[in-house]
């Protein structure tokens, strides 16, 4: 149940976007269509997915204070919190890129459709903003960080093609000519921001 | 020396990156609730800016081109690193509101587009120039952001009272909507709105 | 130089990764000491707030000797009870080297929640702390620990009895990521000052304090809830539920 219950909650609650603005720049870069827009938010769930779970176990091995105990009891004292920055984004830079070789090598098609997002990737702040955030909410087992990966991926996922899906209708509509394009992109993910934080307390 | 003066205006007001370039808003939109942590930030990513592109200049010729965005990433994630510490060392009380915005400052899509766009062609010092212009530029979007937030929503700036008393006596209240997360994102989209009108304008 | 030759990309990586890691480890334990003593002193001025004590803080230039030499001043005792509410550990010379300032509220809160999920062996885990704090008028207050869930993240405080054991006399609250403006209050004076005098034990029993909306009816017992931040004035609510019953055996003992 409170597995569920932490799904739903970083899907709707802890919107990656909309509650933290993660992942802006490609939110509003990748979301004139509907189609490309999917891929993007497929391809953040699935990176967010495995890198979450990889960094949990380095947090809680490695990095954390006292966390090398398992090497030796002399190591109680080491402290190595102060490289997380550093390692998390190297995991996450390097999975991506290993992920576009075997993607380009063994499926060029779905490399075609997906590849060109997962150098985007490294550097979405909704990636290693939810690797911060869990080091920060210390999840007690994998289980829950993986679940937390995958529910910040969805709700990535499901903001940006709402946005474009609106965005493909507003090229009817008549915006103000300087509101046009960005601004109005802005005024609407406020907007719907606004209505996502009705989910807000939602519980199971 | 004119060259360098165009560097450093340009991205202040012309090509703002937030407003025209739209980059780099994902990780800071939330610390513009109040004006000292914007300010913070606003100082950080400057720096951060700046130095890396610096850095990444002077050894740009040694980079292997095929780990070069990982390159990018640790020299951003070392300066991010020794900020936080100093943060922590020496503005504790700011260093706990920032949280793990502090670490976002990394996938900030300012400093690894500048780095990529001017630091790994330009020399060294335009490359400084141009990077701490690009962070002040985004600095000044976000102090204004946190400005009129902190003004409306909490009725205060850096934490001082500055609406009178007699103001809420008579009936005034703080708008709670100003602290909310979409007010921020409906904020800059006006931001983009008046800019363009102006800019619109300055070419006819 | 050919800079796109394999065992050239890799001895660059492997420089720049221990140049890099040398600088931070370098940097990062020349702080250290600077940063644990920020981590010591903010608990010192949250404990030293639950009794009202250190308001001078943000007059001082010097705030880490200040509060340091406050907390040296009115803090005299240290305890550490385990969940049947017995002494397990005692410290009255100093306090921030003592065992019971270096416990860790959110691992006893995990411990909490897994004896609420029914594993009952973690009971003998449990460790509380407790602060005795001597006010300049000569009055005794005892200091309880809390730590528990908002909205974003975690919230915590200290809650100082008066030596009656039932009524409150302060408390104080933080938070690391709650909504500011709205749950982000609870740190605020307003907030925290309705909690003086209420009454936490009657009849040997916990009478849980209840934060409500829309005006209170029992002045004894109930506080104003934040406007706006349901969410988080409940999570106080529980918190301080939670945290007095697994003091409620110590309590009642000193009656």
């Amino acid at each position: 149940m409170e597995t569920i219950s932490l799904f739903v909650k970083s899907v709707f609650v802890d919107n990656m976007i909309f509650a933290y603005f993660l992942g802006m720049c490609s939110f509003l870069a990748v979301s004139k269509n509907v189609k490309t827009s999917a891929g993007l938010g497929i391809a953040v769930i699935f990176v967010l997915g495995i890198t979450l779970p990889i960094n949990y176990l380095l947090n809680k091995y490695i990095l954390t204070p006292g966390a090398l105990i398992w090497l030796s009891p002399s190591l109680a004292d080491i402290d190595l919190s102060f490289l997380s920055f550093i390692i998390f984004i190297a995991v996450i830079a390097s999975f991506t890129q290993l992920v576009e070789m075997i993607v380009e090598k063994f499926s060029p098609s779905l490399y075609s459709s997906l590849g060109i997002f997962l150098p985007l990737i490294a550097v979405n702040c909704a990636i290693l903003g939810a690797s911060l955030f869990m080091q920060e909410k210390a999840f007690a087992t994998l289980g829950e960080a993986t679940v937390y990966g995958l529910g910040s991926g969805f709700g990535w996922f499901i903001a940006i093609v709402s946005i474009a899906a609106i965005r493909e209708k507003i090229t009817y509509s008549n915006v103000p000519k300087a509101l046009q394009g960005l601004g109005i992109t802005f005024i609407i993910s406020g907007l719907m921001a606004i209505a996502f934080m009705s989910f807000m307390g939602i519980k199971f | 020396m004119a060259m360098d003066k165009k560097i450093f205006t340009t991205p202040i007001l012309k090509s703002n990156p937030i407003t025209v370039l739209v980059l780099g808003i994902c990780s800071s939109l939330a610390v513009t609730v109040k004006l000292e942590p914007a300010l913070v930030m606003a100082v950080s990513v400057t720096i951060v800016t700046g130095l890396s592109s610096f850095l990444i200049s002077l050894i740009r010729k040694t980079i292997p081109n095929r780990i070069r965005i990982i390159v990018q990433l640790v020299v951003v994630a070392m300066f991010v690193i020794l900020i936080q510490q100093i943060l922590k060392a020496y503005a504790y009380d700011v260093s706990k509101q920032l949280s793990v915005y502090v670490g976002l400052i990394i996938t900030n899509c300012i400093i690894m587009g500048r780095i990529e766009a001017f630091g790994l062609n330009e020399k060294p010092l335009p490359s400084l120039v141009d990077g701490l212009a690009n962070g002040l530029g985004y600095g000044l979007i976000l102090v204004i952001v946190a400005f009129i937030r902190e003004l409306f929503g909490s009725g205060t700036l850096l934490g001082i009272q500055v609406i009178p008393q007699s103001f809420y006596e008579a009936g005034y209240m703080n708008n709670g909507l100003f602290i909310m997360p979409p007010m921020a994102l409906i904020l800059i989209g006006c931001f983009i709105w008046i800019q363009r009108i102006f800019q619109k304008e300055e070419s006819k | 130089m050919n800079t796109n030759k394999n065992s050239y990309t890799i001895i660059y990586a492997t420089i720049l990764v221990v140049v890099v890691a040398a600088l931070l480890a370098i940097v990062s334990l020349g702080l250290k000491d600077r940063q644990q003593e920020n981590i010591q002193v903010e608990k010192q001025m949250n404990i030293l707030g639950s009794a009202n004590l250190g308001k001078d803080v943000k007059n001082v230039s010097d705030k880490n000797s200040y509060i340091k030499e406050e907390f040296s001043k009115y803090v005299k005792e240290a305890f550490v009870i385990n969940a049947n509410g017995e002494v397990i550990a005692k410290d009255s010379t100093d306090i921030v080297k003592s065992k019971a300032f270096g416990i860790e509220p959110s691992a006893q809160f995990d411990i909490m929640r897994k004896i609420e999920q029914g594993n009952t062996s973690y009971r003998d885990k449990l460790e509380l702390p407790i602060f005795i704090c001597y006010t300049p008028e000569g009055e005794k207050l005892i200091i309880l620990s809390c730590y528990g869930s908002g909205l974003w993240g975690p919230i915590w405080g200290f809650i100082s009895l008066k030596d009656d054991f039932q009524t409150i006399s302060g408390a104080l609250f933080d938070h690391a990521s709650e909504t500011p403006g709205l749950g982000g209050e609870i740190v605020t004076d307003k907030f925290r000052s309705q909690f003086i005098g209420k009454i936490v034990m009657q009849d040997n029993n916990i009478v849980p304090i209840k934060i409500v909306k829309g005006g209170i009816k029992d002045a004894k017992h109930e506080v104003d809830a934040l406007s706006g931040a349901t969410i988080t004035s409940v999570a106080v609510q529980t918190m301080i539920e939670n945290w007095l019953k697994v003091y409620e055996p110590f309590l009642e003992k000193q009656k």
